[in-house]
């Protein structure tokens, strides 16, 4: 009985909700910037987390430390987003993939992204953690006994926002369709001719971008350190894998799936056991279904 | 031909992708001391059959029995009940040595079995070079006619890789040898070289199963012979009949005679 | 005989890194810490370049090398040494059980279900009774052998040794029959498969000895320091580990050693870089693996194999490996 009741205090609670909501949003934005760069790239960019806290911390740093107004902290931060992912395909992703020699050194370049970007960060920026500072929120308000913190409707009104935008890109605009042919099959899209490398490059801007205002926006709930970037890293490639790769709108499903998780298994089981929760449902996922819950329609 | 029981025999075996049927519904035997040729034109599935026999794929169906008992489990698992294999796009190691290559094939067959694997561990920390592993990658470097041990395997043209291949099938000493296209790409004297490993194995009483699409090649080297098309067996007998048979002629000329001519 | 030559580089490298060391406490610790990541590094040379599976758990493993020795000495009363012993057995086990959990997974995949794991590991050191919990287990007696206490150099000098004759042993192995099939398996997994090597067993036996060798490291640095809590082994020690190799050259396990003393050296000895050093390593990282593809690295790259892009996709559908 008393396991029922707690279990309906938790699961009635709409303070924990709106949190799945928060944490739903900010999982799904980088897993769309980890599909971003699947579909255009055939590859996992496992620098997306740095690259959200890379443009969080920056923008919390300028306007704490030098004063500048949020909006264009903002900018500077999704700009610099832009142009760390666009640098990371020139100068790192591709010439490594050029050489054709399989993932495993691919894996290790992202790493040694990853890794730099976070050094980075820690250098100029310092290590220690910074409130987020996001460009666009509103006045808290309450619903019944739960409150709507200042981040909750910006964060989804900017997911609701990027998936439909996404969408109407890939499905809806030629080079879109082209992107998600190379992404496909990249070895016929090359023989055919198709601009391989203006897809590329846009889908790791594209992805840069997302990231960024995920990250930014999201920061203004959590505060963000450099510390942040491998998490969300892993939590976007999560949020892709859980959802799948079959179309734009599953990493919003995988995105919701893990906020259930990291908020009710802490919330039943505490903290910990959602840390062994996520390998073992990695696990589980990975093997049995790579293909995530929306599979990708097979063309034979 | 014997009328003993055969050497390697499979029955009812078939294999589709998506809806696509490579292997169906293909029995054949191989006796001891046999070379069985396999042609067929591109797609017909002689390599889906060569994959289902060594366990490189899983079969949807159909059994398989060397010598008297049943040929189940991984390829792993069946290379040691003595399968060996080459392959039609040449898997060898680029980074290593020919001489590296020519010799995995009797390395793994050192190390089969977790127990073998464990004590290979040891064993090559303490005495990582044998001398006789030497003067057999030069032996079996003979048999196939190849040369230059020291070279990159990535240095070497298709035509010596698919020797080294088969050289490396050789050192595993099987009972069953599997070539696919062994010929593709290979000048007179890998065509020498692949023809003389096939004769020695003959010659001891092994089986070899010979997939190419030199249709003159296979029915010269070839005691039996057996046509496939479209996943399924067309025809099986001796070259001469085969050569002759209505089936040949159907499927290499029947539909599209000027392609074959050039 | 220039195989020869790295082993006698190295050796000779770590003698004089003893020399340099001497009864100097700091540099002591500093050559300790190098040789920790050194074997970390050593453990993870086995299943990364010589299997080709990146397994990133490797913080988990050293991890456990020094909580075998905390734990057998703070609640059991063994010897340290014991604890040493213990350590790759148990270490070995762990990634055994984990690589055969993901035995279907490889590249990111793998690599991110390993770093979960790793995180997840740690996360349970600091929240059981018998790890001490977040601060750990401080205060382990010092190492002794049956009444001789070696002195900290003599420590330090063992544990060279012992990271030496790891370097040389895997340098052989590399080289034997064992490393060939290894090696092989990571270029063309489909041609050890049907050669009568099991891959996946294959790779379950490159984890376990990647795993022990780890776990030593992690032992011999609880030994010397002789406290240990989970913040010592974060998930920065599985990037650097990964990155040594790199750094040192992958051709031979030297390189790991080499790398480890680099990256050491960089992060912790040379006070003007102070925090860049970890920055100078992730970069250079990157610069090698951008310009130095063959030369350093060496991953063998399939799609060199020749013939046009169409050929490769048309032929790698053909051989469905
Ligand atoms: N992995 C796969 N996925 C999908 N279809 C496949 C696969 N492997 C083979 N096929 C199909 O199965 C059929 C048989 O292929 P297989 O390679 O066995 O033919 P083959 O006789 O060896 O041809 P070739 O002479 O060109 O080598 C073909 O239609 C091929 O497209
Ligand atoms: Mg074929």
């Amino acid at each position: 009985m008393v396991g029922l009741r707690a279990g309906l205090r938790g699961m009635t609670n709409p303070q924990l909700w709106i949190a799945v909501v928060e944490n739903g949003c900010f999982f799904a934005l980088l897993g769309l910037a980890f599909y971003f760069n699947l579909t255009g790239a055939g590859f996992f960019n496992f620098g997306i987390g740095a690259i959200a806290m890379a443009a969080a911390f920056t923008g919390s740093w300028l306007v704490t430390e030098h004063g500048l107004s949020r909006p264009l902290a903002g900018v500077v931060g999704v700009l610099g987003a832009i142009a760390i992912a666009v640098v990371m395909e020139l100068a790192v992703v591709r010439p490594v993939q050029a050489r054709g020699e399989g993932e495993l050194s691919a894996l290790v370049a992202v790493g040694a992204s990853l890794f730099t970007i976070i050094q980075l960060s820690g250098l100029f920026l310092g290590h220690e953690a910074r409130s987020g500072q996001p460009f666009w929120s509103t006045a808290p308000f309450s619903v019944g006994s739960a409150r709507v913190g200042s981040t909750v409707v910006p964060i989804v009104v900017i997911t609701a926002a990027l998936f439909t935008l996404s969408y109407l890109a890939l499905q809806r605009t030629r080079l879109g369709r082209l992107t998600r042919a190379i992404g496909n099959d990249t070895d016929a899209a090359r023989v055919l001719g198709l601009p391989i490398n203006t897809a590329r490059l846009l889908s790791f801007a594209a992805a840069g971008l997302i990231a960024a205002l995920a990250g930014i926006t999201f920061a203004g709930r959590s505060g963000v350190s450099p510390d942040n970037a491998l998490h969300w890293t892993i939590t976007g490639f999560l949020a892709l894998v859980i959802g799948g790769t079959g179309t734009v709108w599953a990493p919003l499903l995988g995105g919701a799936l893990l906020a259930l998780a990291n908020v009710f298994i802490p919330f039943y089981f505490g903290g910990d056991v959602l840390a062994y929760g996520l390998v073992v449902v990695a696990m589980l996922f990975f093997a049995f279904r790579p293909e995530g819950v929306f599979a990708p329609r097979v063309r034979v | 031909m014997t009328t003993a029981d055969p050497l390697l025999s499979g029955s009812g075996l078939s294999k589709s992708y998506g809806g696509v049927h490579a292997v169906s519904d293909v029995s054949f035997t191989l006796h001891a001391g046999e070379v069985l040729g396999l042609i067929g034109p591109n797609g017909a599935g002689k390599t889906t059959l060569v994959d289902l026999v060594t366990g490189a794929q899983d079969a949807d169906t159909g059994e398989l029995v060397l010598t008297g008992s049943p040929l189940r489990g991984g390829a792993a698992h069946r290379a040691a009940q003595g399968l060996a294999r080459t392959f039609q796009h040449p898997q060898l190691a680029l980074d290593l040595s020919v001489a590296d290559n020519l010799l995995l094939g009797a390395y793994a067959a050192r190390h089969r079995g977790l127990g073998r694997l464990l004590a290979g561990l040891v064993r090559g920390i303490l005495r990582p070079h044998a001398p006789a592993d030497r003067a057999l990658a030069e032996r079996l470097a003979t048999s196939v006619g190849i040369s230059g041990l020291d070279r990159h395997a990535r240095d070497l043209t298709l035509g010596e890789q698919r020797l080294v291949e088969v050289g490396r099938a050789l050192g595993a000493e099987p009972c069953v040898l599997l070539l696919d296209e062994p010929f593709a790409g290979a000048d007179a004297h890998g065509v020498a070289g692949t023809t003389r490993v096939i004769e020695v194995l003959r010659g001891a009483g092994h089986g070899v199963i010979l997939v190419d699409h030199n249709v003159d090649l296979v029915t010269t080297l070839a005691d039996r012979v057996m046509l496939m098309e479209r996943g399924r067996v067309a025809f099986e007998g001796s070259p001469a009949d085969c050569l002759a048979s209505p089936e040949m002629q159907r499927v290499y000329f029947g539909t599209a005679p000027e392609e074959v001519a050039s | 005989m220039s195989a020869r030559l790295p082993n006698v580089a190295g050796v000779l490298g770590l003698v004089l890194l003893v020399v340099w060391a001497g009864s100097d406490l700091y540099r002591s610790s500093l050559l300790v810490t190098m040789l920790t990541y050194a074997l970390v590094a050593l453990g993870m040379y086995v299943p990364f370049v010589l299997a080709g599976s990146l397994s990133l758990s490797y913080s988990a493993y050293a991890a456990t090398g020094a909580y075998a020795v905390a734990i057998g000495t703070a609640h059991a009363g063994w010897p340290l040494w014991l604890g040493m012993l213990v350590a790759p057995p148990v270490a070995a086990i762990i990634a055994v059980v984990l690589g055969a959990a993901t035995m279907r997974l490889s590249g990111f995949y793998l690599g991110a279900v390993t770093l979960l794991f790793a995180e997840a590991f740690i996360q349970l050191l600091g929240n059981l009774g018998v790890t001490g919990g977040p601060s750990g287990i401080v205060g382990l007696p010092l190492l002794s052998f049956g009444g001789w206490e070696p002195s900290p150099q003599q420590t330090v000098l063992m544990a060279v040794v012992l990271t030496g004759v790891l370097a040389l042993a895997l340098d052989r192995l590399r080289r034997s029959p064992w490393g060939v099939v290894i090696r092989a398996s990571r270029e063309v997994p489909i041609a050890v498969d049907t050669a009568g090597v099991s891959v996946s067993v294959l790779n379950l036996v490159a984890l376990g000895a990647g795993a022990a060798i780890a776990s030593l490291g992690g032992a011999l640095f609880t030994t010397y320091v002789g406290a240990v809590n989970p913040e010592t082994f974060s998930v920065n020690v599985i990037f650097l580990a990964v990155f040594m190799p790199l750094i040192g050259g992958i051709g031979n396990p030297w390189g790991a050693v080499l790398g480890a003393a680099i990256v050491v050296h960089l992060t912790l000895n040379v006070d003007s870089l102070a925090s860049s050093g970890t920055l100078l390593v992730s970069l250079s990282v990157l610069v090698i693996l951008v310009l130095f593809p063959r030369g350093v690295l060496g991953f063998a790259g399939t799609a060199a194999r020749g013939g046009t892009t169409l050929l490769t996709t048309v032929t790698k559908r053909g051989a469905r490996t």
